[in-house]
């Protein structure tokens, strides 16, 4: 955003130049959900999981490998099922019959964009292994701890909780999630959008022309450029406020954590970025609150059978909290 | 036709043989053994049989059973006597349902007023809409007296506390005029989308901007900055008129 008053403090035509590269590239197969992908781009710039949900075919797998494509680091995924263990996840010690000792071989979570497709089909004994990665970005295996390169992202899909096969998260794990961002079903424009796009592809790789904007290192240097951001300290009380009031609201049993508000920062500075700013707003506090907090929070069970939604509820807090102008 | 007679006759004559050599094996008789031992009679143990006589759990005749309690014969006249009596043996049927529908319907409205659950919206899949309780704004900006502060902020050099006050008359110059709807939990993007008029929306976006630099950037403002800040405010007051 130009301002013919004040001079640019920060260099932002990097990371502006960047955020383009990869809607652009998203937008070459992904048709609509642009809020949806802002938060995506919004999520890794800082430096946060981020746990993508939708009914089956709305493109969540496809557009975290979309994501995964446009950076140019290490990509792993992994495929949730009922029988996974933890070992499968974060690897496990084999014996060497040559040099009869015990060697570590790593696991699929070793790796810079980690994509957990369908993170709701292992039950919570194999969700616990992503707890101490997700938060410390190491694992420890038989008294040895491991630490994960930067970056480390985990994108996951799941479907709602109400669809067959699926469990609930642990809270613990959800907690770990920057974002839960839902994809809805597209409009009848894009769907047909789609539909057309889908008819004159000619290769059935949809990916394979998908050339990455980004490094691993660009990642890096993004972040620590959204985490100088300004914060002014009245935002940071609006925010303490919102997640505060998530506390004490009748209709949660379950509330926002201290984690939940600083999760709320760090995006809320993000999504400035994107915008160009180097300074956090109101707005975004207001625009990352839902995301952020939607999956931390819990309905009590009257309410939920009241068909009230997590969204419902923070649009509430929020409107009774006075915006800081 | 012959050897199918001779196979039978070799069958009757092996059957025939293995008869006469069981009969050649010689039988004992049987010798009936005598029982010396001494016989003991048992009988029922007359304590033990006393004491289940007189236990509650062998009573299958008690008065119990047979004699329902007051608040049996109560609910026996209740439903029956009342509201047989009333109307006949169909319609007492009827009514007796209808009834303990009122009873079931009377706890289900309990239950939801206890709780402070809303039960309309269970079966028309409504979602609750957002109570406006809104707390008390902290500065209400039609008690703020603006030239004074406005004046005061200048004087003491503070100029990024000049524009937040020359930012706030303006949103009250457009609620007074009806332009905008006032309210604490509004942003400020709201504000200028509530403009109709685009002239009106864009210059007011320029004030946003210039706003939020200073409010929430933390952007130092100058003397001849606010000079050039405050002109816009002026210019946009005389736009509104």
């Amino acid at each position: 955003m130009e301002n013919e008053f004040f001079e640019q403090r920060t260099d932002m035509s990097k990371l502006s130049k960047a955020v383009e590269q990869i809607k652009a590239t998203l937008a070459t197969i992904i048709v609509g959900q642009h809020d949806s992908i802002d938060l995506l781009v919004a999520g890794i710039l800082a430096d946060g999981h981020i746990l993508i949900e939708g009914v089956p075919g709305v493109a969540k797998t496809l557009t975290a490998k979309l994501i995964s494509k446009a950076i140019d680091a290490q990509y792993s995924r992994i495929q949730f099922t009922p029988d996974l263990m933890p070992s499968d996840i974060l690897g496990t010690s084999v014996f060497n019959p040559k040099s009869t000792e015990f060697e570590f071989k790593r696991g699929p979570i070793f790796g810079n964009i980690i994509l957990i497709d369908e993170i709701n089909r292992a039950p919570a004994k194999t969700q616990s292994a992503l707890f101490e990665v997700m938060e410390e970005r190491q694992i420890t295996i038989d008294g040895h701890s491991y630490k994960m390169q930067e970056p480390f992202t985990v994108l996951a899909t799941q479907n709602p909780v109400e669809q067959e096969g699926t469990y609930r998260l642990p809270e613990a794990q959800l907690d770990r999630f920057l974002f839960k961002i839902e994809i809805k079903y597209p409009t009848l424009e894009e769907e047909i959008a789609i539909i057309t796009r889908q008819h004159q592809q000619k290769t059935t790789d949809q990916l394979s022309h998908i050339q990455p904007v980004l490094t691993a290192a660009d990642i890096i240097e993004l972040r620590q450029q959204v985490k100088a951001l300004h914060v002014e300290a009245k935002l940071l009380e609006f925010t303490a406020k919102i997640v505060f009031e998530s506390r004490n609201h009748k209709s949660l049993y379950l509330g926002g954590s201290p984690r939940a508000s600083l999760a709320m920062i760090n995006a809320a500075k993000a999504l400035a970025a994107i915008s160009g700013r180097d300074f956090v707003t109101p707005e975004d506090i207001i625009y990352v609150a839902a995301p952020v907090l939607r999956h931390r929070i819990m309905l009590t069970p009257d309410k939920e059978m009241e068909g009230v939604s997590p969204d419902d509820v923070i649009a509430q807090i929020i409107q009774k909290i006075e915006v800081p102008r | 036709m012959l050897k199918q007679l001779f196979a039978f006759l070799l069958v009757i004559y092996c059957f025939l043989l293995c008869d006469t050599a069981f009969a050649a094996v010689k039988k004992t008789p049987a010798r009936l053994q005598k029982d010396s031992s001494t016989v003991v009679v048992k009988g029922f143990n007359d304590k033990a049989l006393n004491k289940y006589h007189s236990s509650e759990s062998f009573n299958y005749e008690g008065p119990g059973l047979s004699e329902p309690s007051a608040w049996d014969r109560f609910w026996a006249w209740f439903w029956n006597t009342l509201f047989r009596k009333v109307g006949g043996p169909v319609i007492g049927n009827i009514l007796k349902y209808g009834f303990v529908a009122l009873a079931i319907g009377l706890l289900v409205f309990i239950i939801f007023k206890l709780t402070g659950m809303d039960g309309m919206r269970l079966w028309q899949g409504q979602v609750r809409k957002a109570n406006l309780a809104y707390t008390e704004s902290l500065e209400n900006i039609h008690e703020i007296d603006f030239d004074t502060e406005l004046e005061k902020a200048i004087a003491l050099h503070n100029y990024r506390l000049a524009v937040r006050l020359l930012y706030l008359k303006c949103l009250k110059q457009l609620n007074d005029e009806e332009l905008i709807r006032w309210q604490i939990d509004k942003t400020n993007s709201i504000y200028v989308y509530e403009l109709n008029d685009p002239s009106l929306r864009q210059a007011f976006l320029l004030l946003t901007r210039q706003f939020e630099y200073v409010w929430y950037g933390g952007f130092t403002v100058d003397g001849d900055a606010f000079k050039s800040i405050n002109q816009l405010f002026q210019n946009f007051k005389k736009q509104l008129a």
